[in-house]
């Protein structure tokens, strides 16, 4: 019991202590930022319900009014504001990220994670993100679709990045994948 | 040799470093100071891992901060805690890593790195996982990776401060042998007694200098007089 | 880490976090169904008005949380007048100032341990179900411990790579990271479970 919730609350500090790492600008000048890696990687290291409820403590720091997104950025205004879709998306994005890590079985583990990282990082993320950028911004599906779009490649990058990290932490500390623990 | 130039260097405001002059070039050199005197920033600014607001230090002639590359050549730094700094799963890895970054190809690294493990005497390290090693030999892995880049010089951030004594003794003995110049943190008096030189620290400023019969004593009898003078 | 509010009292730092947080649900619900730019206007002009009342650091602070926001309103905007809907661009633009701002009110002016006592108040009902009432206040108070732990750890790590690298450190640096987390959560749990753990007990009768 009380090793779950230090983990949880462990990878809560991780994914915040990633916002505050420099954002590399990719050559699209779009900026990408290391904390999205955090949450990714919560699922596929601690499982779909423990890398949920990590992201659960960072989305429920952000509430209190803690600026711990990249850029120092927190408080209430967040969830008025179009990118409150990403954020609570973050949760789902973690859950199955983890979910698919733990059901799918193949030899290579980088290639269960960053497939992992794809569906739920990417596909399930944006799905909740562009949800919350039409219901805030009064938008259609497409239209705000659209305007997630030069985000995408650089959040492919982190997906495969993601694979690689899991990959490395469960050669070398097998036992460390809790996701993949059966 | 390295010489320290006037550095100045601040910190979110604050003076840490102000206008500091060195010039050392005895084999074994200690700083004494206590916490917050700025011996970890000087010995930061020696391996040229920050860059002074003002002032220079040059190691060997290379000037530390903005050539990186001579830098790492010349002058390697370990810091206290080996868990905060092991990069690598596997001990050949983490030592092949600075070999590989100087522009070794990555198989003549891998010979080199199982050479400084073998002159070591622990060849079996080599595929070993780092986190099953004991404290000390983790401790013992970092050095094996900064002396297989061959500095002439070596700096310790407080190496003795997780160890049990038999560990400290260890080490302690590591530095004594080793052929490279030597800069060691550290608070504890008893471990650089032996040194050429003992630079002890406060608040920026150099308050002591010499030999350590000389310096040692007198640091020792400061810090007993600020413990009865501070309220616990 | 310190929280967004601002420091010291004002008159919406006394009203009480749960009425805040409802008045608030019920104003955001309003809001998003106005699409007129008037009523909208005045509900802008009424919420900077609320930060107004907190001074000019209410001003600046409300500015502030506003900035991630307005570089994407701008984009749109530039979309909106491109298809020649100035009106909707218009009709946007002070909704979402309205209700950012809005929202950025309630956590200028609700200090962290009242947000944590509210927290506490609606966990309660939960405590059924083994869970201590002091979770939330615990796990907060964790969090925000060792998140400067784990940057200093970052920065360790990135000065080691540093003294032996030219380039950047990369993201190759997240596995000891997350490996070191994971030992630091057997130590944790040790002195959490030293400390009487997570579950509330009963205490043992008195052998008087």
């Amino acid at each position: 019991m009380e090793r779950n919730f230090t983990l949880i609350i462990l990878f809560a500090a991780l994914i915040c202590a990633l916002g505050f790492v420099p954002p590399i600008t990719l050559i699209s000048g779009v900026p990408i930022s290391a904390q999205s890696l955090g949450v990714m990687l919560a699922g596929a290291v601690l499982g779909a319900g423990r890398g949920a409820l990590a992201v659960v403590v960072v989305v429920g720091l952000v509430a209190l009014g803690l600026p711990v997104l990249a850029g120092g950025r927190g408080g209430l205004g967040v969830f008025a504001g179009p990118t409150v879709g990403f954020l609570l998306g973050w949760i789902a994005a973690a859950f199955v990220t983890g979910w698919v890590v733990s059901r799918l079985q193949t030899r290579f583990i980088w290639l269960s994670a960053t497939i992992a990282a794809v569906i739920g990082g990417i596909v399930v993320l944006y799905l909740c993100g562009t949800i919350g950028m039409m219901i805030v911004l009064h938008k259609t599906f497409g239209q705000a679709l659209l305007l997630s779009l030069p985000f995408i490649p650089g959040d492919l990058i982190k997906a495969v990045v993601v694979g690689w990290l899991t990959a490395m932490i469960g050669r070398y500390r097998p036992g460390a994948l809790l996701s993949r623990a059966h | 040799m390295i010489e320290i130039q006037d550095i100045v260097f601040r910190r979110e405001g604050a003076v840490i470093l102000d206008g500091l002059s060195l010039r050392l070039d005895t084999p074994r050199v200690a700083f004494v100071g206590r916490n917050g005197s700025g011996k970890s920033t000087l010995l930061r600014l020696i391996a040229g891992l920050m860059v002074p607001q003002a002032g220079q230090i040059r190691v060997t002639g290379v000037d530390v901060a903005r050539d990186r590359a001579g830098a790492l050549a010349t002058v390697g730094i370990l810091f206290q805690n080996p868990d905060h700094q092991i990069i690598f799963p596997t001990v050949i890895e983490e030592i092949c890593f600075g070999l590989e970054q100087q522009g070794h190809p990555r198989a003549d690294a891998r010979g080199l790195a199982h050479q400084a493990l073998s002159r070591a005497g622990h060849p079996d390290w080599a595929d070993r996982l780092c986190h099953t090693l004991s404290q000390g030999q983790r401790q013992m892995v970092c050095l094996l990776a900064i002396l297989a880049m061959e500095p002439r010089w070596i700096l310790f951030d407080e190496p003795f401060n997780s160890l049990d004594i038999p560990s400290i003794l260890r080490v302690q003995a590591q530095i004594a042998a080793l052929t490279q110049n030597v800069i060691t943190i550290t608070h504890d008096p008893a471990r650089v007694a032996d040194y050429d030189r003992v630079i002890w620290l406060e608040q920026g400023r150099i308050v002591g200098d010499g030999a350590p019969g000389d310096v040692l004593p007198a640091y020792m009898s400061a810090m007993e007089q600020a413990a009865r003078e501070a309220p616990c | 880490m310190l929280s967004l509010a601002l420091p010291g009292t004002s008159w919406a730092h006394r009203l009480s976090a749960g009425v805040k947080f409802g008045v608030l649900a019920g104003v955001m619900a309003v809001m998003a169904g106005l699409d007129r730019p008037v009523p909208l206007a005045v509900a802008g002009c009424a919420v900077l008005g609320l930060h107004a009342t907190l001074g000019w650091r209410g001003l600046r602070a409300g500015a502030l949380a506003m900035r991630p926001v307005l570089w994407i309103v701008g984009l749109i905007v530039i979309w909106q007048l491109a298809l020649g809907t100035a009106h909707e661009a218009l009709v946007l633009t002070l909704r979402i100032i309205a209700m950012v701002g809005a929202a950025t009110f309630v956590t200028l002016t609700t200090p962290l341990p009242d947000l944590i006592a509210l927290v506490e108040r609606l966990a309660a009902p939960f405590a059924r179900f083994g869970l201590s009432p002091r979770l939330p206040a615990l796990a907060v108070a964790m969090v925000l411990r060792l998140i400067p732990v784990l940057r200093g750890r970052m920065e360790m790590l990135a000065l080691a790579w540093r003294a032996r690298s030219r380039k950047r450190p990369g993201p190759r640096l997240i596995v000891p990271m997350v490996l070191s987390l994971l030992d630091d959560s057997d130590h944790l749990a040790e002195a959490l479970r030293a400390r009487g753990g997570l579950t509330p007990t009963k205490l043992p009768p008195r052998r008087d």
